[in-house]
């Protein structure tokens, strides 16, 4: 005898009352057949169960479409709502800060958290929703105490009508079982065995995993709340500390303690010898070179090196022919223009077609392009000696153009 | 739960469930399975359809005076449009061989006549390939030669952008297309006669190397004829985008398609509403999936902001095509997402009809979007020469599938082995 079977006479014994009527059937046409019939004789609660999904059931039991995915849509929407929100008070109101010089809030920038949320608020409200309509977790049933009920996860099909139906009657409701010829009909019992209580079990594990969960939420308020001489918790260390040093840092080893040797006195690095003032600065003896040092070959090669790279880092501001009409100075003009640059300083980028500049020595154009000039700033850094140079070149080439028009 | 246990499963139908997809099964079904007459007429009357639209469209083209510059851009549009269908079925009949589904053998038939329009497509895509192999710039500007030469990236990519190359990839591709719709479509006829698991097995060995070598041709077939015609933009996920039209013209046309075979009393038992929902949900999902691909492809571009992407961008926003893409997004998704949410509306015949031309109408609208910004007029070119293009390119696709149809017996794979599992189909 199993443990069921004592469980099952032992609950039989004490006269539990009845839970319900129990049909079984030996293939799904029959169950189909049984469920239509108790479908039609108007019974409300009752349920079917088979060892696998039968298409048609739904219909056979009169099952009406569930609300669920009413639920789904008001979540999903919520979720949308919630993400838009979310972003918009976080990045527009909260802590405005340009990100990518896009605007604090924009929506495209939204749209994947937008997508996201809405699946995320979607899919737990699908699977949340669906658990509760279907009255789940169910942790124990009368069913479970009757035997012959564990082949409905292998051959048998069954037909469960609660005795708390309102249309339930024993005797009439029998009648209606018997008609649809089951090969056993059963009464089931309430079950006066299980325990109603949680196992203490799991009891305990929900105790220990919430204060588990707990601990890092109150160690991060406790940082938060409490002051300490001690440096941050560093867990993830990346290659944070390395045994090396780096420029501006101390170093023991040196009578100057500089972490950083500066060069010996009266080295030169290859390649940083600068001796030529004509090359490097543009000036001769103290004056504005007014001719290209030798190592500028006036050749078509440089005068398209030097288009290449005005175009690159002059055109945007000055204009592809020197105008003073570049993307930057259009697009400031057009925000002053339409207000949308209120307490915006700006310069204009200089014409450099103009008189005093077609005359204005060669070196001199150099020294504004390398260390920039009143606003504009120096590109001596990003633009190698050559090139400048080069640039220079062009651009008188650009002022001749100007001037022959 | 096995697939014995769904084949044993019982269904609504009169059919007996538990054949072996003999021929009698379906004679039990008391379906009409013939494309008969009515296929005949669709046929002769779309070729009709296809000449005079094209013809209109081309004699208003050579009113227009422009080196059918016009046309071209118009008849392009209408042509990514319909190829779109062709490609959308062959994909969608390789994907069901390859994952052995069993719902969709009711529309099986359909879905390969429908891929078989494959060479027609090739035949329609001349007056594109052709004037860009001589050399004419008429829609892609990679085909001139000074123009490369006088363009620093055109020059870069001329390896690729060429019209020689271009020509033979154009060949590969639809070598392919066709070789592989017509595999599909002899297999399942021969299999008709013999019946039998060994076909259908061959046909999913083939399904999986055909679907990669699919995805690929697809792409650079939506590079080269769409992204090209401005070559100096570049979107590595064009291909998918193109990809997600396809599939959801597909679908679009297998649904229009099952309901007109229903109107002529054909399939009406085969074809149930069950399969009709799952046609519905896929346009549904794939409305979602263009939506997806198009805003991916969008964000990365706007969040990066460099002028060699923007700029494709940037025209769709000025003047006009703002309004044009406001539409796109609204049309092609919020609207139909909404529309097609619902399990209701996806198993209501009318309802789904409506969404069906709906999808095939944004899908033209998105072609348009994709090629007319780069035809460079004032405002929206739209007009007769457009219509009639698109008209004659839906009854050139129409017709050539009427045709296809008209030559094969049976309107669904009568000795498949999965049939009955697909008569009996219902969604939860
Ligand atoms: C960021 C914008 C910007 C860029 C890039 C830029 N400039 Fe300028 N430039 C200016 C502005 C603004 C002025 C006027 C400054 C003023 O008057 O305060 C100016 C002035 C000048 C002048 C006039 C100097 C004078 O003596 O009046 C020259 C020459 C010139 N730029 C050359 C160049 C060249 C060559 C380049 C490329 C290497 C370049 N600029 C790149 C903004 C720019």
């Amino acid at each position: 005898m199993s443990d069921e079977h004592k469980k099952e006479s032992a609950a039989a014994e004490k006269k539990a009352p009845l839970h319900g009527l129990l049909a079984e059937y030996e293939t799904p046409w029959q169950l189909l057949e049984a469920a239509k019939k108790v479908r039609d004789a108007k019974y409300e609660r009752w349920d079917t169960f088979t060892p696998f999904p039968i298409h048609g059931i739904e219909r056979a039991m009169g099952i009406r479409m569930t609300a669920l995915p009413w639920f789904v849509l008001a979540a999903g929407l919520t979720g949308l709502t919630t993400a838009i929100l979310l972003q918009w008070w976080t990045n527009a109101v909260d802590y405005p800060w340009i990100v990518s010089g896009k605007p604090f809030w924009s929506i495209a920038a939204n749209v994947p958290i937008m997508f996201e949320l809405t699946v995320l608020f979607s899919g737990i409200t699908t699977l949340v929703g669906m658990l509760m309509l279907n009255g789940l977790p169910l942790p124990s049933h009368p069913l479970d105490l009757k035997e012959r009920f564990a082949r409905a996860t292998n051959d048998r099909f069954f037909l469960l009508i609660q005795a708390s139906d309102p249309k339930f009657d024993e005797v009439r409701t029998r009648a209606l079982l018997d008609e649809t010829r089951p090969v056993v009909l059963d009464e089931v019992l309430e079950d006066r065995v299980t325990s109603d209580r949680m196992p203490r079990g799991i009891i305990y594990a929900i105790i220990v995993l919430a204060t588990a969960g707990a601990i890092p939420l109150a160690l991060a308020a406790k940082a938060r709340f409490t002051k300490s001489r001690d440096t941050r918790l560093h867990i993830i260390q990346d290659m944070d500390a390395q045994p090396k040093y780096k420029a501006q840092r101390q170093n023991p080893v040196f009578a100057d303690l500089r972490a950083h040797r500066p060069d010996v006195e009266g080295t030169v690095a290859v390649g940083e010898l600068r001796d030529d003032d004509h090359f490097y600065t543009g000036k001769v003896n103290g004056d504005y070179a007014r001719t290209f040092p030798s190592q500028v070959a006036l050749t078509d090669a440089t005068m398209e090196r030097g288009r290449e790279r005005f175009g690159i880092y002059c055109a945007p501001c000055h204009g592809l022919a020197g105008d003073g009409d570049g993307m930057i100075a259009k697009r400031a003009e057009y925000l002053a223009s339409t207000g949308r640059g209120r307490g915006m300083g700006w310069v204009p980028p200089t014409n450099l077609n103009q008189d005093y500049l077609r005359q204005q020595p060669v070196g001199q154009l150099f020294e504004s392009i390398t260390n920039g000039v009143r606003n504009m700033p120096a590109y001596g850094p990003q633009i190698s000696t050559e090139d400048r140079w080069a640039i220079v070149m062009y651009l008188r080439a650009l002022q001749h153009k100007s001037a022959a028009k | 739960m096995t697939s014995k246990d769904k084949d044993r499963t019982p269904h609504s139908s009169s059919a007996s469930p538990k054949g072996e997809g003999s021929e009698s099964d379906v004679h039990v079904l008391g379906d009409e399975i013939r494309p008969g007459p009515a296929v005949s007429s669709l046929a002769t009357k779309a070729a009709g359809v296809a000449v005079l639209g094209l013809g209109a469209s081309v004699v208003l083209g050579m009113l227009e005076n422009d080196g059918f510059r016009r046309f071209s851009y118009a008849y392009l549009t209408a042509y990514m449009w319909g190829l779109a269908i062709g490609l959308g079925a062959l994909f969608w009949v390789t994907l069901q061989h390859l994952v052995n589904a069993k719902w969709s053998i009711v529309l099986r038939r359909v879905g390969e006549i429908l891929a078989g329009t494959a060479p027609v497509l090739g035949v329609l895509a001349l007056p594109i390939v052709i004037p860009a192999f001589l050399g004419h710039d008429i829609l892609y500007p990679w085909a001139n030669h000074d123009r490369v030469h006088a363009d620093h990236l055109l020059h870069h990519k001329a390896p690729y952008l060429n019209p020689t190359f271009f020509l033979i990839r154009f060949v590969v591709y639809f070598a392919f297309f066709t070789l592989l719709g017509r595999f599909f479509l002899k297999q399942s006829l021969a299999q008709d006669k013999s019946g039998g698991v060994e076909i259908a097995k061959r046909m999913q060995r083939v399904a999986g190397p055909a679907m990669i070598l699919f995805g690929l041709a697809l792409t650079f077939c939506a590079i080269d004829l769409l992204m090209s015609l401005e070559p100096s933009w570049f979107s590595t996920i064009f291909g998918v985008y193109y990809f997600a039209s396809c599939v959801l013209a597909a679908n679009s046309c297998l649904a229009l398609a099952a309901m007109w075979l229903h109107k002529q009393g054909r399939l009406t038992r085969s074809i149930t509403v069950e399969h009709l929902h799952d046609l519905g949900k896929m346009m549904f999902a794939f409305t979602v999936f263009w939506a997806y691909i198009g805003f991916s492809q969008f964000m990365l571009i706007w969040y990066a902001n460099v002028p060699e992407e923007t700029f494709w961008y940037k025209e769709r926003f000025a003047g006009d095509w703002a309004t044009v893409s406001t539409a796109l997004l609204v049309l092609h998704f919020v609207v139909p997402f909404f529309g097609m949410l619902s399990r209701h509306v996806k198993r209501h015949k009318k309802a789904l009809a409506f969404w069906a031309f709906w999808s095939l109408a944004v899908v033209y609208l998105d072609m348009y979007w994709l090629v007319m910004p780069a035809f460079g007029a004032e405002g929206l070119p739209f007009g007769p020469i457009e219509i009639g293009a698109l008209v004659g390119i839906a009854g050139a696709v129409m017709a050539a599938a009427a045709f296809g149809a008209r030559k094969v017996k049976n309107l669904i794979p009568v000795k498949d082995p999965r049939l009955p599992a697909s008569l009996a189909f219902e969604n939860i």
